[in-house]
Formats: C-alpha cells, structure tokens, sequence
C-alpha cells in the first residue's frame, strides 16, 4: 500500500540546510495500524507530512497503492489528498464557522460528490464516531473528544486508503485518548489502515506496529507486544 | 465544487463579518451611486434641452442681421417678412423680433420687463402652450393694436392670478408708458427651470405686436433678427438659404454679406457635446472614488486572507485545490462588490430623482447605465480580488496549518 524508498528530505533556508529525514525506506500494507515513535524533532512530522502529499520530498520514491507520487503536480496532489488520505490532527482543526455536519460534509465537496450523498456518507461517518446527534453544532460548541470525534468522521468520510493521525491524542486527557483510540482502532478493526505519529508509548501500544524514528532515521521496526485492546 | 456551494460559503463569510463586509462596500456604493445620479442627471438634462428645443422646432431658423457691418438699408422690414411668407414655399411661419428692456406695471406691482415684439407667427415658432385667452392675430398685429401676451408666472405675480385675460399694463420706459390689454397667457416660460428660482425673481416676457413696440420706442421699424420656420424638417436648411438670397436680392447687398442664418439644432448639438464632456468630467471623478472602492475590498480581502491562512490550510489538507481557494476568495470579493454595486445602484436612482426634484431636472436612468454600473463594480471585484485570491491559493499547506 505504502512504500517509500530512501526518502531524503533537507529544509534549505539560506545559507544552513537541514536534513530532516536521511533516506527512509518502509513498507506499509493494506490494513496496518502503525504508529511512528520518536522525540521531537525526529523528523516523524516531516514524514507525516511527505506521506499525506502535503509536502514533497528533496528525494527518493513514494509509491502509494501502486501510484508513484514523487513527480505530481500541486492539483494531483490535491486530488490523492481528497480521495486517499484522512488526516486526524493534534488540534482537531475543525472550521469553527461550518456546523460538525457541515465540516464532515466539506471533503466531499471538494470530492464533487452531490448533495444529497454528501448528507447520507457524512451521516454515516458521525454514526461510526457515535456523534449524530450533535450534527447542528459548531466546533466550540462541543467538547474537545468530540471535536476529535468529528475529525475522524470528516478523515474516513471520502473512504481514504490510509488514515493519518498526527498526535491525535496530544489535546486530550486520559479518558478521552482512551475513547478515541478504542475509535481509531475500531477502524482499523474494519478493515482501514491507520498510521499513528505519536511521542507516548501508551497509545503506540494500541497500534499492532511500532517504528521509531531518531535524528531523521528509522532506528527500530517491530510488532506490539502485548497490545492494548478493548 | 460547484458555483452554488462557493457562493454560499462566500455569503457565510461576508454576513459573519457583517459590520467589516459593510464597510468594505460603502466605497463601491458611494462610487456607483453617484456615478449613477451623475450620469442620469446628466443625460436627464440633456433630454431637458433638448425637448426645450423640439418645442421651439427643429425647423426653425433664426436669421440675424451683422449689425457691426449693416448699413440702415440691410435691417429687415415687415415688408421682407410677409415677401418671404409669400414667394418661397418652404417658409411656413416668419416671425421678427425686436426687444426693448422696459418697465412693466399693473396695479398691483411694477418690474422691469423684456418686451419682444413680434408678429402672429410668433406662437407657433416658439410654440408654447396658450393657457388663458389667445395670442394676438394678423389684423392685430398690422395695426399695431396695444395688447399683450404674457405667461403665467408673470400674470401672478401682476394680477395675483394665471387667468389675466383682459387685465391691463403699463409698458414701456420709464419715461412714457402705454397702456396694453393682455389677450392670452401662456404657460410659464422658464418652467424647465422649477422652483431654482423663485417665481418673483423670474424675468419677465411680455410679448407684443413690433407694431405695437415701434410706437411705444417711437422708432422705425428695424429688424434685425428673424425666426422663420419650414414646413419640414427636410426644407429646413433650403429655406434657410432661399430666405437670405431673397433677402440679398430685395436689399441689393450680394456683395456683403450681412445676413447669417444659424439652424437652432445645431445650437442645440453644441450645448449637448459641452454638456456630455461635463457630464463624463464629473463621472470619471466619480469613478475615481469607485477606485477608491476597489482599493479597500483587496484591502479587506487581504486581511481576510491572513486571518483565514489556518482554514485555508485545513481546505487544502482535505483536498481543496489550488483553483477551489482561488475561486472561493474571488466569488467573496465579486459579491462584496456586486452588493456594493446593486445597493449604489439603488441609492444612485434615489439621489438622481431627489437632485433631480431640486434642481428641476428628470433624470434619465437608461438600461445601459444600469448594466454598465453592474458590470464595472463585477469587474472591480474581480480585478482587486484576484491578487488577494491568488495569494490565498498558493499558501504552503504546512505553513498554514501551522499559522496561529
């Protein structure tokens, strides 16, 4: 599904230049749920970033379900972002304008899918989340595990090959990061492959992969022992 | 994406910042609206003119006299006139007139007055409408009977009343005065005028037989300017040329040339093209500040870029391309303007027939104003929109999601 092949990727600002990531290889399938480890400054941002197209990489190969994206323009970018990745983020980035229907309505919109579609996935995508009945509301009306809630529906509403979750948990008190992660690992459980940025080895746990990551390299590849599951 | 949802979202944002959004419109309102009065008043006035005009009669032709170079023998006399009437065919009406400045008093009130003497084809020449009475005939006129036909602002300010018919007046100079019967009044000579001036301070026209005027200044019957009118628009200009070489022939002054006849419309022409370049100077110094608008919806439209630069990251990262930006932040600025413009447009009529009211002028209001005005405040919108819009698409992802 995933393969990337020694992904170099150096941040040049005038005169320094900075090499964020020193050729990364990995292979992900169809139905994994990994988590990526590292301290901060690591580089696992930049390889979230580069894994859901919203950043280029300085060299190497990334193929995602068979697809080489090395060479694609901004709009096909654009369009893999729309129609292959989810992205759950740390600070939820909900538009606090739109309604919660309306945000998880909002990647369809780009997707060109009608109106009437729109209504029914995005429906159905708050009932995967346990979240119908507060469809109406907007973002800052809600609590912030909700707000996750809401994100993870607008994430799998455009059925996406991967999942990418950057911190999802990061915002969020204990109790909450248990909700969202029996969430995320229902998802998995159904058939949808999750990548996991995270710095806590608790919610690494729940995920069946972990690959850390240090200095902009993968130092270690392994599967969970002892999972955490509900 | 389709135009519908861009449209709703860009409503969504200008009414969620509705004070800012106003604002951002005033400078297209206040440019389009007085683009709007501007114009309509303009083109209000010139069909004003132009009608004024049309009543005197597009084949009309004043021939004048060069009095600088005139000797005694060239004045036209009433002998010439009723000549013309009769040997060329196109001249339907002919009409002398001779003014004197003098005073004009009734009993209840005494003015200085103008006193046009004339004949009986004055009325259809000049073509105003008789109120009260009748304008004086051909019998009237050879006899130089005393009557008078004034116009109805004059007969209320006389007589207290329109209906004057029958009333007397003293006309003449200060020295020596002659009592004349008023037979007929018009309607008022300067209604194109409205209440601009006050029906007190409004000249006074008192139209008499020349007959009548030459005993009154106790003069000989000089004329030296002349109306005459063809029987068809077509006629104007040969009828023009007939009566001057008629009147060449019965003076004997081929060799000068003493007689000009001047076609009114093409007055009329001039006055339009100097009124057209004034009214375009107003309205391109109008259109400056419709400019101005422009210059303040890109202003907005930037900052609604910047505050926005995290919701714009959020989009891309769920698939918005770089166009779907773009054109979501033109269509919020083409409908900001647009707005601007419809309210301008509206305000723009109202203003034009309140300025209108005041000044005595009905404005115009074309359907091509109304278009162009549209379209011009469209196309500001999308010429001060475009380079904030572009800016917003091609912000960095990263770098937006990151902007606090």
């Amino acid at each position: 599904m995933i393969k990337l092949e020694n992904v170099v990727k150096v941040y040049a600002t005038g005169e320094i230049s900075l090499t964020a990531l020193k050729g990364i290889s990995m292979d992900i399938k169809p139905g994994e749920f990994v988590s990526i480890m590292g301290p901060s400054g690591c580089g696992k941002s930049t390889l979230m970033n580069i894994l859901g197209c919203l950043d280029r990489m300085t060299s190497g190969k990334y193929i995602l379900n068979g697809k080489d994206i090395s060479g694609l323009s901004d709009n096909e970018l654009a369009e893999i972002r729309c129609r292959e990745i989810g992205f759950v983020f740390q600070s939820f980035n909900l538009l606090p304008r739109m309604t919660i229907l309306e945000n998880v309505e909002l990647p369809m919109v780009y997707a060109g899918i009608p109106r009437k579609e729109r209504r029914e996935r995005a429906l159905a995508a708050l009932e995967r989340v346990d979240l119908s009945n507060r469809i109406k509301h907007r973002p800052n009306e809600i609590s912030g595990g909700q707000k996750q809630r809401v994100a993870i529906a607008r994430a799998i509403v455009n059925n996406p090959s991967i999942i990418l979750a950057d911190e999802p948990t990061g915002n969020l008190d204990t109790k909450v990061t248990r909700e969202i992660m029996k969430i995320i690992q229902q998802l998995n459980d159904d058939g949808a492959t999750v990548l996991l940025v995270t710095h806590e080895p608790d919610v690494a746990q729940y995920s069946k992969r972990i690959i850390q990551m240090l200095d902009g390299e993968i130092i270690d590849d392994y599967m969970v022992k002892n999972r955490t599951v509900f | 994406m389709n135009l519908i949802e861009n449209i709703k979202m860009a409503i969504d944002s200008i009414m969620s910042n509705k004070m800012r959004s106003f604002l951002t419109m005033l400078g297209i309102i206040i440019g389009i609206s007085s683009v709007i009065s501007i114009v309509s008043l303009g083109v209000g006035g010139q069909n004003t003119i132009t009608g004024e005009f049309e009543k005197i009669g597009v084949s009309t032709i004043r021939i004048t006299v060069k009095t600088a170079e005139a000797e005694t023998s060239d004045y036209i006399t009433y002998k010439d006139i009723e000549q013309l009437k009769e040997k060329i065919d196109y001249i339907k009406y002919a009409s002398p007139i001779k003014y004197q400045t003098g005073v004009a008093s009734s009993e209840r009130k005494s003015r200085t007055a103008m006193v046009y003497g004339t004949n009986e084809d004055m009325i259809y020449i000049d073509n105003t409408e008789i109120l009260y009475g009748r304008f004086f005939n051909k019998i009237e006129f050879e006899e130089g009977r005393a009557l008078a036909v004034i116009d109805e602002t004059a007969a209320r300010s006389f007589f207290g009343t329109s209906d004057a018919v029958g009333q007397t007046l003293n006309i003449g100079s200060s020295s020596s005065t002659k009592k004349a019967t008023i037979v007929g009044v018009t309607k008022s000579q300067f209604e194109m005028f409205g209440s601009m001036i006050d029906e007190e301070e409004m000249p006074v026209i008192i139209y008499v037989p020349a007959t009548f005027l030459d005993r009154l200044y106790s003069k000989e019957s000089r004329i030296s300017e002349l109306y005459i009118m063809a029987d068809s628009k077509e006629n104007t200009e040969a009828a023009g040329i007939l009566a001057t070489n008629m009147l060449m022939n019965r003076h004997g002054n081929r060799d000068r040339d003493v007689y000009k006849a001047e076609n009114l419309m093409k007055q009329l022409d001039q006055i339009n093209t100097v009124l057209g370049i004034f009214t375009a100077f107003i309205a391109a110094v109008a259109a400056i500040s419709l400019l101005v608008g422009g210059v303040g919806v890109m202003n907005i439209m930037l900052v609604s870029v910047t505050e926005r630069t995290r919701e714009i990251g959020i989009r891309k990262a769920i698939g918005a391309k770089t166009s779907n930006i773009m054109f979501q932040f033109l269509t919020e600025s083409v409908i900001i303007s647009c707005l601007g413009g419809i309210i301008g447009l509206i305000l723009g009529i109202a203003g034009a027939y309140l300025l209108g009211q005041l000044a005595g002028i009905t404005p115009t209001v074309t359907p091509q104003i109304i278009i162009v005005s549209i379209a011009f405040s469209s196309a500001v919108g999308i010429f001060f929109g475009i380079y904030p819009a572009r800016k917003a698409a091609k912000l960095d992802p990263i770098e937006a999601l990151r902007y606090e």
